[in-house]
């Protein structure tokens, strides 16, 4: 118990001191927050800001609300601790399922919460081009801007795409049992325009 | 509260007021005492509660019933494990789960009977190649626990209806 | 342990309860009894013919078969309203509880009753030995273990309950205060079995078990673990003299030998759940004015349930005690062990007296059955084994075993031992020295469960068997074979098998199996990248029976031949009801259309009394209390122990034998006319059933109808039952029948004539099996093996069982396609257990309340060779062996086989289980 307390303690004091270096003048911003795109202004290079801005959003891509179904193979994750879906699924033809396994028999319109069953009308898998589990916030930075993996999208797309997407949006309303992504689905299309206007520039690693 | 109105193996059932937050399973096994469809794990895991949901369209497809209210099946027909025999004469798949020995304790037995035949109505509508028999099969069941039978019983039954009907089943 | 005295069906507590569990009345509903007898009268019989169960047609209709299926409403005579308990359990043991937070459960939220602790305190319960514990965890205390319940709650209506549930959740409606620590908790039992053989096959074993006796150390200190080696210093001489044998062939095994392989190495098995796949539930109705309590329940062990029910509340105050208790058992949705003597019958129990009036339910969700349900013991062992690198033979064996019992004793004490008896699998080793000590932890409570402590140590064995043949060299199959058990060998508690032996026969088959000769060529063709490809193989025994087993079956035969069949044991799925059924038709030439299970209340006739406890009952008891010729070693038994075919339908059958020599043998004479002095009178043993028909000497062929019909004219036996005790060997008894000295194996019987009463058949000389034989191990065995081949993706690590085939030798396998898929259903399982099930024994394991299948993975199709496993019986020996128990060999073999296989893959061994798809991948990194 203690030895598992002082580990705590230490990975604690390891995410602070990232953050600092990382967002250099930035405040240090508590777990499950965002931190705001003006938090970033003292970063004078307009490209390390852009990368610093990218980097606070990244909390948001690699949450498990995210990577679980942005997945690397073809089954989607679940839970906090991204286990392999239960029961099997696989994304199948058009990403909603095989067709014994649809997303939507079990996914509904929206939460089911006595089931602790996430749902919402269009619940399905990103598609495989736009896998982000195991990725680092560098390399999705990447991914997300090259238009041939990320569905033809225009970073500008990308603004509705994680601010105002119902879908996207339910990663921070993720109903019982779940940890929603960090901040407000607000604060993060914030951090992706202000992303863009810096320039859309992506962290070096 | 929503007045749920549904046809259940052919019979309506309803209008009857239910809580919005009252499960499908609840619904079935408490309020009709419908229990053949059965409560496994709760969270869509296991699928012994699947039922089947017939379409407008003549398809059919399974749903789970312990994470999925009540109401959303408002105005929908369904068939339960208890709908699958006419009389005394049991469905074929019924009868090639009893010979092939498929169950044991049994209990999963009403959501791989579910399956099952929502898998042989799919193929006489879309056959597949023989080769493809028992990919098509692992794939359609794969989502239902079984843990006395080791499955592959089951999967034995279900290809021997197909395979008894190969004009029906198979490309 | 028990009470002292019992009368069974007639029985009334000292307290005044009477138990007589007797089947309902027919009413509007289908009553239980009809329910639950199948396939029923006039119902097509899937089991005629070997075309099914008997059970088929009901389960695949989804008839109302399984004790949660049951509501008030399906009862007859019984209120219709249902109401719903809440058990709230404890998601913490190292804080103090401080009670419930119930104000945010206002409205209709409200449950109308709440129990707690203080509350069985107020009623003064009396908690079975067994289940010694409180039953509450009382405000002010730490809970005993994570998972014990802390309140439940019932609710008048399902809506109420449906919503107060989720209130429950997330566990902060339950307060603890102070951190305490977790309750510390003397062990539950620790054993040293020790053998030395003497110089020749032949000669009496040096000192074994059997012939001192069990022995414990004496000496606990004040530590949690038992002190083994300073016996100087013990005081209990048995013990002592072990010890010294003990530490000798220890020293023996320190490595200075040259000539002696020594591998010392320690292996350590997870915590896992039976999930049997209908969780726990059950229905009681206390009827407050008549003061009966009714229940329906699903458990494995019927009798000792309802015992335990009547103890419970046998001291209770007068409104909580019932003067009549009725207990009906329905069928039950998966067992594995699980629900063999669990403690959530008690529960029920308690919903029903505290809610006077209204039936109520008590169901496990998923959630709450991971948290309170019976689990498996996770296993720590260190072994060392020596084998002679000049003979190949194994020379001596030591090992010890600890294991996790959880929150309370349960079976650990039993696991442990029988574990611990299985040390040494097939083996014939000289010396062997094991001890064992169950532990009592904060862990949820672990009992019996599918394997019983044999799959820990024979897993831990047969991959300890594996890497000392590649030690030697020499190859596995080969290195087993020297060192098999003869037929005639003694097991390590110095006894011998009293039923076949069939090592070397099933080592053959699975040397000359394709899977294992291709072995060297699968791993040398080239695969797609990064597949690795291995065999592995292994072969084990496994005791059926517990030591004390007993059935009781009762047959009845109809003027027009149909047969009906009421047994003790009840159904969990391993074909208990078809297994009778067929077992009877061997011996009166038809199938059973009634089969009624975990019936108690069929016997009546047979007026049974015992007294003692057959376990550790002396021989001057036995031989004093055994001339009341109703007096049996004990009334019935669990179904449990793999002891379903050889137990459990060995009443029935033996019923069945005395209705065809006293009824449709003597109604056979009679149709051909051959007179009782005729020598041909006495030839029934060559008599034969074909098609229905019985056929004998060049004579026309009757029916079983006509032979029934005429038995009923003739008022010759129409109906049998017996009840039988096994301890290692069946009981057997004379009894005067016809003007004949009848013996069966069987200690007590009653007969129907034509189709008048039973009447009881005072035996006039019985035989048990001494008592002595309570210090064997098993004398019953049967035996798998299994080869498996697996493929595993050096990038992921991810595995694949491509193929496997598993020999099972079960004596005469009553119904061949229930022992395959048992044995499918145990590969399974096997591989579950080996690569994908574990739960966290303590904090963050299933005692928490938020485990489901998500978080515990088990074996799914996906991770099977569904079209590659091949299950092979052996043939029995002879015509008439008898049927073995295999519901638990099966499982066995596959866990160590893959575990062999993927050292053949990767050439790295893995000490303890699961093995996940991360371990592989650092394997092979």
């Amino acid at each position: 118990m203690t030895s598992s307390l002082r580990t705590r303690g230490l990975a604690a004091a390891a995410v602070l001191a990232v953050c600092l270096v990382r967002v250099d003048a930035a405040e240090p911003v508590p777990a499950g927050r965002l931190a705001p795109p003006q938090s970033f202004d003292a970063i004078a290079d307009t490209h390390t800001r852009s990368a610093a801005i990218f980097t606070e959003l990244g909390k948001v891509l690699t949450s498990p609300r995210c990577t679980n179904c942005h997945p690397a193979g073809d089954r989607p994750r679940q839970g906090d601790h991204s286990r392999p879906h239960q029961p099997p699924v696989f994304r199948g033809p058009d990403g909603f399922g095989t067709a014994s396994m649809r997303c939507g028999s079990c996914h509904g319109a929206a939460n089911f919460e006595p089931g602790r069953m996430p749902g919402h009308s269009d619940w399905h898998l990103a598609p495989r081009s736009m896998a982000w589990e195991g990725r680092s916030v560098a390399e999705i930075c990447e991914q997300i801007k090259d238009p041939a993996r990320n569905g033809q999208r225009k970073v500008e797309d990308l603004l509705h795409h994680i601010g105002q997407d119902t879908l996207v949006g339910w990663a921070w309303a993720p109903g019982y049992g779940r940890t929603p992504a960090p901040g407000t689905q607000a604060e993060a299309g914030a951090l992706v325009a202000a992303w863009i206007a810096s320039g859309a520039a992506c962290p070096l690693k | 509260m929503t007045a749920l109105v549904i046809t259940i193996n052919g019979r309506v059932h309803g209008p009857t007021e239910v809580r919005d937050d009252l499960t499908m399973n609840d619904f079935l096994r408490e309020y009709l005492g419908m229990t053949g469809t059965k409560f496994g794990c709760g969270a869509a895991q296991c699928l012994s509660c699947a039922i089947i949901v017939d379409e407008p369209d003549g398809t059919s497809s399974t749903s789970p019933t312990c994470i999925v209210p009540a109401v959303s099946f408002n105005g929908k027909t369904i068939r339960t494990v208890e709908g699958h025999a006419k009389g005394d004469e049991l469905s074929v798949l019924q009868k090639a789960f009893i010979h092939h020995f498929a169950f044991q304790c049994g209990y999963c037995t009403p959501g791989f009977l579910n399956e099952g035949q929502v898998l042989l109505e799919r193929l006489a509508r879309t056959p597949v190649a023989r080769a493809d028999v028992e990919s098509t099969i692992a794939e359609a069941l794969d989502g239902h626990l079984c843990r006395c039978t080791g499955y592959v019983k089951y999967h034995e039954a279900v290809r021997s209806v197909i395979l008894a009907e190969p004009q029906r089943y198979l490309l | 342990m028990r009470a002292s005295r019992r009368e069974f069906m007639t029985w009334v507590t000292a307290s005044g309860i009477s138990l007589s569990l007797s089947r309902l009345a027919a009413a509007q509903e289908p009553s239980f009894a009809a329910r639950e007898t199948l396939p029923g009268r006039n119902h097509w019989n899937p089991a005629s013919g070997g075309l099914g169960r008997i059970d088929g047609s009901p389960k695949v209709t989804g008839a109302k078969l399984y004790a949660s299926d049951f509501r008030a409403a399906d009862m007859p005579g019984w209120p219709q309203t249902t109401s719903h308990a809440l058990l709230v359990r404890a998601p913490d043991a190292s804080r103090v509880y401080l009670g419930l937070d119930l104000a945010r459960l206002d409205g209709p939220l409200k449950p109308t009753v709440v129990v707690t602790a203080d509350d069985v305190t107020k009623a003064n319960l009396t908690v079975p030995d067994f289940y010694a514990g409180d039953l509450f965890c009382p405000v002010g205390k730490t809970p005993l273990y994570l998972g014990q319940p802390l309140a439940m709650l019932i609710f008048d209506s399902f809506d109420a309950f449906d919503r107060a549930r989720l209130a429950f959740r997330d566990g902060t409606l339950v307060q603890f205060g102070d951190e305490t620590g977790p309750v510390e908790g003397e062990n539950y039992g620790a054993f040293r079995f020790t053998r030395v053989a003497g110089p020749t096959p032949q000669s009496p074993d040096v000192y074994s078990p059997i012939l001192a006796g069990w022995v414990s150390p004496g000496r606990m200190q004040h530590s949690p673990l038992p002190v083994w080696e300073p016996y100087a210093r013990e005081t209990s001489k048995p013990y002592g003299k072990a010890a010294r044998y003990g530490e000798a062939i220890r020293a023996e095994l320190t490595g200075t030998d040259p000539d002696l392989l020594v591998l010392d190495r320690r292996f350590e098995t997870q915590s896992v759940d039976p999930m049997f796949l209908e969780t726990e539930s059950g229905l009681g109705w206390y009827d407050g004015r008549s003061r009966k309590l009714e229940l329906v329940l699903g458990i494995q062990s019927p009798y000792e349930g309802a015992e335990a029910i009547a103890t419970l509340l046998s001291k209770a105050k007068a409104a909580f005690k019932p003067k009549h208790i009725e207990a009906d058992f329905a069928y039950m949705g998966g067992g594995f062990g699980g629900r063999d003597h669990t403690p959530f019958i008690l529960y029920v129990t308690l919903a029903a007296i505290f809610f006077p009036g209204r039936p109520v339910r008590l169901a496990h969700d998923r959630f709450q059955q991971f948290q309170g349900g019976i689990k498996r013991h996770a296993f720590k062992m260190h072994t060392r084994i020596g084998i002679s690198r000049k003979t190949g033979k194994i020379t001596a064996f030591a090992a010890d075993h600890v294991l996790d019992g959880g929150g309370l004793q349960n079976f650990s004490t039993n696991v442990a031992t029988v574990a611990a008896a299985a040390a040494i699998g097939i083996y014939d080793i000289p010396k062997v020295d094991v001890t064992t000590v169950a532990l009592h932890s904060r862990g949820v409570t672990a009992g019996s469960m599918r394997g019983y402590g044999t799959v820990q140590t024979m897993t831990a064995l047969e991959t300890l068997i594996d890497e000392a043949a590649a030690a030697l060299p020499l190859d596995p199959i080969a290195f087993r074979r020297r060192n098999a058990l003869a037929p005639d060998g003694r097991t390590m508690m110095g006894n011998r098998y009293t039923v076949s032996v069939r090592t070397l026969e099933l080592l053959d088959k699975l040397e000359a199996h394709p899977i294992w000769t291709a072995r060297a060529a699968e791993k040398a063709r080239p695969k797609r990248d990064g597949i690795v490809v291995g065999t592995g193989v292994a072969c084990v025994t496994k005791d059926y029976g517990t030591g004390a087993d007993c059935s009781m079956g009762r047959i009845e035969i109809d003027p027009q031949g149909r047969i009906s069949i009421a047994c003790d044991q009840p159904e969990m799925g391993n074909g208990m009801g078809t297994a009778l059924a067929s077992r009877v038709a061997i011996h009166i030439g038809g199938l059973a259309d009634e089969v009624a299970l975990g019936q108690l209340d069929a016997f009546g006739a047979l007026a049974l009394v015992t007294s003692g406890n057959s376990y550790t009952m002396d021989q001057a008891t036995q031989d004093a209390v055994e001339k009341n010729s109703r007096w049996v070693p004990a009334i019935s038994s669990a179904t449990a122990a793999s002891n379903g075919a050889h137990v459990g339908t060995h009443a029935a059958a033996e019923a069945a034998r005395v209705i065809f020599r006293f009824g449709l043998w003597p109604a056979a004479l009679a149709l051909w006319n051959i007179p009782a002095t005729d020598h041909r009178a006495e030839q029934w043993a060559e008599a034969r059933w074909q098609e229905g028909r019985l056929v004998f000497a060049d004579l026309p062929p009757l029916s079983l109808p006509d032979l029934a019909a005429k038995a009923h004219a003739a008022r010759l036996v129409t109906g049998a039952m017996t009840h039988c005790f096994s301890r290692w060997a069946f009981a057997s008894a004379t009894f005067p029948i016809q003007d004949k000295r009848y013996r069966a194996e069987a200690d007590a019987l009653a007969v129907r004539h034509g189709a008048g009463p039973f009447e009881r058949v005072a035996r006039v000389a019985v035989a048990f099996p001494p008592t002595s034989n309570n210090r064997i191990g098993t004398t019953f065995g049967a035996q798998c093996g299994t080869v498996v081949r697996v493929e595993i993706d050096r990038t992921s690590g991810a595995i694949r069982i491509a193929k496997a085939y598993s020999v099972v030798e079960c004596g005469r396998a009553l119904v061949p396609e229930v022992v395959r898929g048992q044995a499918q259903g145990g590969f399974a399982m096997g591989v579950g257990y080996t690569l994908l099930e574990t739960l966290p024994l303590y904090e963050g394991g299933p005692g928490n309340g938020q485990w489901n299948l998500g978080q515990y993975v088990v074996a799914r199709g996906s991770d099977l060779p569904l079209h590659d496993l091949e299950i092979e019986l052996l043939p029995p020996v002879s015509a008439d062996e008898p049927p073995k128990g295999i519901a638990e060999v099966v499982m066995i073999p596959v866990v160590p086989a893959i575990l062999n296989a993927i050292f053949d893959a990767t050439g790295h061994r893995f000490y303890s289980l699961p093995v996940t798809p991360t371990m592989l991948k650092g394997a092979l990194a």
